[in-house]
């Protein structure tokens, strides 16, 4: 078994910086797939937020023959709560309108869609696509799909908090196990420890753990010491 | 057989899930006692608004024995709400590869008729194995999962026990409930596996399921005009998506007949 997690950081860059587009192309680069895109509506100003690395072409004529309105790597998946292998699409009535184009712009049928649900309702969309054959597809797919979820999950909310109104409304809720196991970390404690501490198993720890940097929307459990501090949630050390 | 439902295909399955719902009804409202709103003989309550993903548990002749909802911890869910009293008010945990597990359950009652071709224990193995195994191939670390104690000691037997409890266990209805968390992994897979017994894909086809119930009710519930006509447009159609859709009208209006006979009934 050998399931990666690689996981690109995007929160500590200032957001006017933030180069979203350049982001997408480290982590095709880091997963070995072709093109990446996200997508997401703010649930409350209803501003749509697309970023991709497909060419120019395919985005002109994407936009310009309005296909995000029928595509149903964005619109059947984000329906779905699993991520969405785009074979399963095939039945979709607009499957062959969307991929019919595609395939003329040279660009991979093979893809999955990662739809995070976002706490206001909203949705958003990580999609990766590669021109490997069934099998090897397959295999890529296995192999990325927890860190196509958990980079999902942080593009999102990064994207969301970039809203000043919904970073105010999303106030990091941290449950007082996850402030407890966090202060231990801060203390120096190990995951092992914490679990003696507390008795329970270390992997309820590290569960907590990764909900808290989550939650934070950081990517190490240092930054969440870090931003636990700066928050006042915990004290420093 | 475990048949996965989820938005992306739920309107082939309307009799599936009709039937899950019915099941829900007389596990958790009749036995369990739990205060969940019944509906016309079916429990289903908001989350099931929110296009969660089902494993239902069906036998040979496409019955359902057993069922499980699923959805994220990063959007709303149950232990953000109904079951807040299991994390004593705490917000809960939020993780992308963390989902939550509820309503589990298993037909006993037909499971245990003498004509039953299946076991509790296999039918209940075969449900967790299931769960695990979408749960691995969906990239989650972990699920969280509302159970009963009773179905709390049916993991522990299966050798699926949880590492972990969150909250506490609280008083609900006729028993209570907690919160039970467990790895996806494969070594938790194949513990499962061994235990039941299970070699082999337990996942069906859903063409095969959405054809087979179409071609086992119909016949003698539709009548004879309206059956002609629905096997003349399957018959008829030229590309798969209007295969599928001569074959939804056929299950939609058996649905309807079927949901009809039922309120005489």
């Amino acid at each position: 078994m050998n399931r990666r997690i690689d996981l690109i950081d995007l929160a500590t860059t200032p957001e006017p910086q933030r180069d979203y587009v350049g982001h997408l192309s480290r982590l095709c680069d880091t997963l070995g797939v072709e093109h990446a895109s996200y997508f997401a509506a703010n649930p409350i100003s209803g501003k749509m937020h697309g970023f991709t690395t497909y060419p120019e072409e395919w985005k002109s004529h994407y936009v310009a023959h309005r296909l995000q309105e029928v595509d149903p790597t964005l619109n059947s998946a984000s329906r779905s709560v699993a991520p969405v292998d785009w074979k399963r699409l095939k039945r979709d009535p607009n499957y062959d309108r969307v991929f019919k184009d595609a395939n003329d712009f040279k660009l991979p049928f093979q893809g999955v869609t990662v739809p995070i649900r976002g706490m206001f309702g909203e949705v958003g969309l990580l999609c990766a696509c590669s021109s490997a054959t069934d099998e090897e597809w397959t295999k890529l797919r296995r192999n990325i799909i927890g860190s196509l979820l958990n980079n999902a999950v942080h593009l999102h909310d990064t994207v969301m908090n970039s809203d000043p109104l919904l970073k105010t409304l999303s106030h990091p809720k941290l449950s007082n196990r996850e402030i407890e196991i966090l202060q231990w970390v801060a203390a120096g404690k190990s995951q092992q420890d914490i679990g003696d501490i507390l008795a329970i198993s270390s992997r309820t720890v590290e569960v907590h753990l990764r909900s808290t940097r989550e939650k934070l929307c950081t990517i190490s459990t240092a930054q969440a010491v870090g931003r636990g501090v700066s928050l006042g949630l915990i004290h420093p050390g | 057989m475990i048949l996965v439902i989820d938005a992306l295909n739920r309107d082939r399955f309307q009799s599936v899930i009709d039937d899950m719902f019915r099941l829900r009804a007389r596990v958790f409202r009749d036995r369990m006692g739990w205060e969940v709103a019944v509906h016309d003989g079916r429990e289903f309550d908001l989350f099931d608004n929110l296009d969660p993903v089902y494993l239902v548990a069906l036998d040979d002749a496409y019955n359902v024995i057993g069922c499980n909802r699923m959805l994220q911890t990063t959007g709303p869910h149950m232990l953000t709400d109904v079951f807040q009293d299991i994390l004593c008010g705490e917000p809960p945990l939020r993780s992308a590869t963390v989902w939550e597990n509820t309503r589990f359950c298993i037909d006993t009652e037909r499971l245990k008729r003498p004509d039953s071709t299946r076991s509790v224990s296999s039918t209940a193995c075969e449900l967790m194995a299931g769960i695990a195994e979408y749960a691995y191939e969906s990239g989650l670390t972990d699920v969280i999962s509302v159970v009963d104690p009773a179905m709390d000691r049916i993991l522990k037997r299966c050798d699926n026990a949880p590492y972990g409890y969150l909250g506490k266990t609280v008083q609900m209805g006729k028993t209570k409930a907690l919160a039970a968390l467990s790895d996806i992994t494969e070594e938790r897979i194949a513990r499962i596996r061994a235990f039941g017994e299970i070699t082999g894909n337990i996942f069906a086809d859903e063409d095969e399921v959405a054809e087979a119930l179409a071609a086992q009710v119909t016949d003698d519930m539709l009548p004879p005009y309206l059956l002609d006509y629905c096997n003349e447009q399957i018959a008829a159609a030229s590309t798969l998506h209007e295969k599928d859709a001569a074959l939804r009208l056929k299950a939609a209006l058996v649905e309807k007949v079927r949901s009809r006979s039922d309120m005489r009934a």
